[in-house]
Formats: structure tokens, sequence, C-alpha cells
């Protein structure tokens, strides 16, 4: 049956042999295939060569997708609008909820070295690994020190590498501490300064049973526990790594005395449940909202959920301040939010400064901050009456945001921050902080000076 | 229909080469050479050429931020073999497997068994039986996120009530617990298809062994332990052995739950390799890991080949 079968798969005349030809097929499928893919080639070549002779200059804006009551193509084609030399075409990302995407995306993009995409917004720890790897242009040329004074300092800091600003600082959002009003009024107390206030007020709401919970954060072996770590460290004067990208002090005695505070939280002073060892920026923030907790370290994010009565118990019952400190150190926010880059293969670098020029502009970020809901970069747009009318919780930020801290600036952040999540994890979980950290430390210094 | 000569009957002709059946000339070996040419192109594309370049890549130091791109030998594997995540990762990932095999097998034999037997409402109950099994992981992590939560999740609340424990287990926030809680989570979303696998099976076994084993005074455990079991045995290891393999490329429930904390407790193999390529884009070494955990999988699949084998040839199969 099967021998059969075959004999009938070939038989004696088939298509190819009589009526058409092989050539005859050839020829008219090759037809039909340069007319698809040719016709739109000449199409662009055409339309590519005349605009650049007499239009405006094209460039491409690829960003992350951001949106609120306005989104990024409406911004981008008011820019359009706005002037006749410059045509920005956007791209649009996955949103910021998809960072490993994003990052992806844009590092392919960014290694064919074609100048495409000539403008690119970057999440804060991406910026050492795109400037280190010689893909973002150094913008110091174009943005003098006075345009760079205009930003909060720690955000022009993560923007630097090597002494060189390779990029520009777009929106920002920052750690705070979250309170509750009305727990902090019955106490007498006033939202705590130093940690040790922060520990003796969380202990009294605990036990004059105000709350379940006395104190929340972060501590889920994700990049929030850095998040978090970077704020108490940096509170204690320390630091993960100094800026030279070189120097691992993530053992030396403020980041020890730091990460041993978080591990009391749970073990020692007990005011906040293990189970923050399991979350991150949601689960912490659920008890926070349904009134189980006093007080909360989370982003700007959570001011929303709390004043919106359909999830939360807590309305008109929160207040925001910058978050506590140790003795020796001052007051620290990790630092989040997406900057501008410029492609350093852009052969139009003058265009794409031009456009990141009219992005800045504190009108635009006025914009961005009433419309979409992003922080504003400049120190000064806090100012405006605007602002106030418009989101008077975004206004009261501006003295977080002044303690902005980067986490750690180095090209290998990506490897870097596997290690501390883990190191950190354990520091936490097993309690030998000090070990924990030397491992961390010893790890950390293996991947840097590779 | 004239019996069709198989090619094991043919007399003194142990080759398998089509080549040698009579009436195949050149020309239609062509034809079946063109025809079979898309299969082998599919496969050399979506199979072949990926396992390749995993191999080369797991040989180079690729890294895509540090734009390096050499061959480096085996280096990587010896970076492997010294990374304490790695052995970690491994041993998690073992033993995740070894324990989610086994309660799945067992609970999904017992729940064969039942399903078996004919009652009232059966159809109803194996149709539904198999909702866990439909639901996306990703969504069965959330749940159980939920579920388990340390504070206000359901399941400390129920044991809190029933007495059965005095304070709140901390499920997935502990070293002791995280594994346990992923393994739960695993054994209650594909036990069903174990289950499943299995009543397939018992329903090859014929009904007259049965007849005949009551007859002969057989109780039920017997006829079960004796008859049945050995029967099933085939499926039970095929499936267990889909299963294990299955269970080993573990990524979905440890990535949405735990993120492989607390203390890499529950870090496995594939979420590592997760970190590594996409997060550190280092392809190089991530796909050394691949590569490490594609050996450990093979080992696995050849460890129940050969207990298969033997089994089946000690049954005379």
């Amino acid at each position: 049956m099967r021998i059969k079968s075959e004999s009938t798969a070939t038989p004696p005349s088939s298509p190819w042999r009589d009526g058409w030809s092989r050539r005859d097929f050839l020829k008219a499928a090759g037809m039909t295939v340069g007319g698809t893919v040719g016709g739109p080639l000449l199409a662009a070549c055409s339309t590519s060569s005349g605009s650049s002779s007499s239009g405006p200059t094209q460039i491409t804006f690829s960003s992350a997708r951001f949106y609120g009551k306005s989104n990024m193509s409406q911004i981008v084609d008011e820019y359009n609008k706005s002037q006749s030399k410059v045509h920005v075409t956007y791209q649009e990302l996955p949103p910021p909820s998809s960072s490993t995407e994003v990052h992806q995306t844009l590092v392919q993009q960014l290694a064919r070295k074609d100048g495409t995409p000539d403008v690119f917004t970057q999440d804060v720890i991406w910026i050492a690994e795109f400037a280190g790897a010689g893909w973002a242009a150094p913008l110091d040329s174009y943005f003098s020190s006075s345009d760079r004074d205009a930003y909060f300092p720690g955000l022009i800091q993560a923007c630097t590498w090597q002494g060189k600003l390779t990029a520009l600082p777009w929106f920002v959002d920052a750690g705070m501490l979250y309170y509750r009003t009305d727990i902090l009024q019955a106490l007498g107390l006033q939202p705590p300064q130093t940690w040790a206030d922060l520990t003796k007020t969380a202990q009294a709401a605990m036990s004059q049973q105000k709350a379940n919970f006395g104190f929340l954060w972060q501590g889920k072996q994700a990049e929030v526990l850095v998040c978090d770590a970077v704020e108490f460290i940096a509170s204690a004067n320390g630091a993960i790594l100094k800026p030279d990208g070189k120097t691992v002090t993530i053992a030396d005695p403020p980041a020890v005395e730091a990460v041993q505070y978080m591990y009391d939280t749970i073990h020692q002073s007990k005011i906040s449940p293990a189970d923050v060892l399991s979350w991150d920026e949601e689960p912490s923030r659920r008890p926070f909202t349904s009134g189980q907790a006093a007080l909360l370290r989370n982003w700007s994010y959570v001011w929303q959920n709390a004043q919106d009565p359909g999830g939360s118990t807590v309305v008109g019952k929160v207040g925001v301040v910058p978050l506590p400190h140790f003795d020796n150190g001052k007051s620290a926010a990790c630092l989040g939010g997406y900057q501008y880059g410029v492609n350093a293969a852009s052969k139009n670098k003058d265009a794409a400064v031009d456009f990141l020029r009219w992005m800045s502009q504190p009108a635009q970020q006025l914009r961005f901050a009433t419309e979409v809901g992003l922080a504003p970069s400049k120190a000064a747009v806090y100012d405006d009456p605007a602002l106030a009318k418009a989101n008077p919780f975004m206004q009261s930020l501006k003295s977080v945001f002044v303690g902005a801290t980067p986490r750690p600036v180095t090209p290998k952040y990506p490897q870097v921050t596997l290690v501390l999540q883990s190191q950190l994890s354990k520091a936490l979980t097993q309690g030998d902080v000090k070990g924990a950290l030397q491992a961390a430390k010893s790890q950390i210094e293996g991947i840097v000076k590779a | 229909m004239q019996p069709i000569p198989t090619i094991a009957e043919g007399p003194g002709t142990p080759s398998l080469r089509p080549a040698r059946l009579p009436g195949l000339d050149t020309r239609t070996l062509r034809t079946v050479g063109l025809l079979l040419l898309p299969t082998i192109g599919t496969l050399a594309v979506v199979s072949l050429y990926p396992v390749f370049r995993g191999i080369t890549l797991s040989l180079r130091n690729t890294t895509l931020s540090s734009q390096t791109d050499s061959f480096i030998g085996l280096q990587n594997f010896r970076t492997l073999l010294a990374d304490a995540q790695f052995w970690n990762a491994w041993r998690n990932t073992i033993e995740f497997t070894a324990v989610s095999t086994l309660l799945e097998t067992v609970l999904g034999l017992a729940m064969a068994l039942v399903l078996f037997e004919t009652f009232r409402g059966r159809g109803v109950v194996r149709a539904s039986m198999l909702v866990p099994w439909a639901i996306p992981t990703v969504v069965t992590s959330k749940m159980f996120g939920w579920l388990f939560d340390g504070q206000n999740g359901i399941i400390n609340y129920l044991l809190k009530g029933s007495h059965l424990i005095q304070a709140n287990v901390n499920w997935y926030g502990s070293t002791q617990h995280a594994l346990q809680t992923i393994v739960i989570a695993d054994v209650w979303k594909t036990t069903p298809f174990m289950a499943l696998l299995l009543l397939a099976g018992l329903q090859s076994i014929s009904g007259t062994l049965n007849e005949a084993a009551r007859v002969d005074g057989a109780s039920a455990f017997q006829y079960f332990w004796r008859i049945r079991l050995p029967l099933l045995m085939p499926t039970l290891l095929i499936a267990a052995l889909l299963r294990a393999l299955d269970a080993f490329r573990i990524f979905d429930l440890p990535y949405v739950l735990t993120g492989g904390g607390p203390a890499d407790s529950t870090e496995t193999l594939s979420t590592l390799t997760y970190k590594h390529l996409f997060s550190g884009l280092q392809f190089g070494f991530g796909s050394a890991l691949a590569m490490a955990m594609f050996l450990t999988e093979l080992l696995i699949a050849i460890g129940f080949g050969v207990f298969l084998l033997r089994r089946m040839r000690a049954s005379g199969g």
C-alpha cells in the first residue's frame, strides 16, 4: 500500500513539465515578489532623500509607554507643530512595568549603532551601562552647568558617568515615608526624623493597638530590596559603591549598621512582620491602605490608592514625609524615574538636542506632571502655582526629591543587583549581616573589576 | 488487500534503508527527498539550530551590554561549577522535581482510581477536575500569593481557626516554607493532569481480569497491588517521566511568587538562567547554565528510560 501511494506521488505528467514551464513560474513569482517588496522600497528611498534636502530633519524617539490625560505621541506631535526644523517620529516601547523588555529592546537597537533611535528614554539604572558601552552620547557640550543646576542634585549625579553627563533627567520618583496622621495625632507624636524615632513611634502604635503593624517596607528578593537598602545605607552616610564605580563599600560599618537596622525591624524591635521578606510594593501597600499599619516606605503612586475611597479605609488620614535617617546621616530617597539619552551613533545630534531642550522646558515638565502624573525633575517647577492647583501632593514631594540618591552607578549594574538581592535577602533572613555583606562585597568586586 | 511485506520480514535485509526496496528508482527517491525537505528544514530551523547555537554560545563570553564576544572554551562551565548560586539552584530544582513528582504521582493515582469507578455525576467530576490544570500558571501563582499570604491569607486563617497552628505561618517569606509553598501550588495545579494520564492507563486494563480475580477470591487490595499496579506501571513511569521533565523547568511559580527568594531558597535553574540571560544579558554564561540544565534533564530522562526498559523486559514485554 505504501509503495503504491508513492508511485502515485510522481504522476507521469506533473504540472512542472507540461503546461507551465519552471521558468515561466519563476518569472511570474519573481515579478510578484519584486512588485510587493521593491515598490515601497523605491518609494521610501525617494521620500527620505527628498525630505533631507528640503524638509525638516527626521529623528526618531523611543520611549517606554507612559500615559494619563494625554500620551507621549500627543506631546511629540506638539513639538513637531511648534517648529519646522525637526520632525520627530515616536516609537512606543512596552510600559515601564515591563522593564526587562524595554531594556532588551533598547540594548538591541543601540547595539546596532545605526543611529536609530536618535533619542530614547531610559531607566535610571541603565545609564552607566549605556554610557559604558559607548551608546549614549555625552551631553556636556550641549547643557551648561547652569542648565544642570536646575535639576535635583541626585539626578545629575545619576546621569553622570565617569565625569560626563550622558543622560538628561526627565521625571523623578523616589522612596518616601507614608504615615497615618490620625494615629500619630492620637499618640501625640510628630512624623519620625530618625530611624530611632521611627522605631519608637511604630512600637507605640503597636502597643497602644492603633495598628497591627508598626512599619512596612519591601524585603522581597527583587530590585525593590536594593532600593530600600540604598535608602537605609545612604541615610547612615554609607554607600554600596563609591562614585568611582570600583570601590565597594557595602561591608563598611555604616552599611552594616543600616542593614542590621533592617534586620532588627523584623527580629528585634519587631515593628515589621517577617512577611516583609516576601513583599514587594503592592503586598506592602495593601495592609497600609486597609488601615492595618502606621508607617510605610513606598513610592509616590501609593498616594492615589490611599485617597481612593473604593479601596482605601484611610482616605484623608495619610501624610508623607522624607524617610528618616541615622544620627550621623541625612534622609535619602532611592531614585527612580526615567531619563532622556541621545544615541551616540545619531547623525542628527543637534536636532536631537533641540528636541530635548523643548521637552525639558518647565512648561513641558509641568504638563507631564499635571497630565501624565510624572513628577518634574527641575526643582523650580514645584513652585509653579499651576502644579499646586492641579496636584498639591506632588508639590509637597519637593523635600523628598531633594534627598534623591542613585543606586550604584556601574555599567555592570544588572549583574551587581542580582548579587545585592541575593546577599541582602540572606542577611535579612539568616541574620549574619556582616558575613552576607562581606560576601556581597567580594562578589561585586569580582564583577566591577572584570 | 494484499499483505505488504515489512522491511524486517524481508529475507536477509536487516538494513532499514528504503533505497533497497524494489520499485524505487533514483527519480522517485529524489522526489521523496524533496518532499521530506520541508520537514527536515523546519526541524533544523526550530530545533537543531537553536540547540547548536546554545552550545556554541555557552563556549563564548558573549555579553550584550559590555559588548564582549569571543571564544573562551570551557571557562563558563568552570565558573559555573565553582558558583555556589548555581549549585543552590540545582539542589532546589532537584528537590522540587523529586517531591512534586512523587506527590503528584501518588495523589494522581488515588484520584484516577476514584474517577475510574462508576458513580453519579462522574462526568461532571472528571471534567471539573481539570480546571486547576487549565488555569494559566501566572494566575495560579497570584492566587496562591493571596491564599498563602502570611498575614491576611485564608490558609493561615483556616489553620488558626481549626487550632492546627498557634501563630501565622510566614509561607513564602521564610526559607523553611517558601519552597514547600511552591510545591503545594504545583501539586494543586498538576495532579489533575497526572490523574488524567493514569485514568487512561486504567481504562486500558481489561475488566475481565477483575472478574477473574474476584472469582479466585482476591481482595480489593490484592487486585490493586498484584494486578492493576503492575499493569499500570509502564503508564505510571511514562507519566512520571513527563511530569519530572516538566517540573524540572519550573519557572512561573517562583518567578511570580517569590522572585527566587528569600535568601535564594526558591531560586531554580530556570529563574537563575532567566536572570543571567535576560536581566544581565550575559548570553554566554546564561547559555552555559541552560546547557547544564539540559544535561541534568538528559540524565533524568536516561534514568527513567533505563528503569522503564528493565521493567518491560522483566515482565516479558
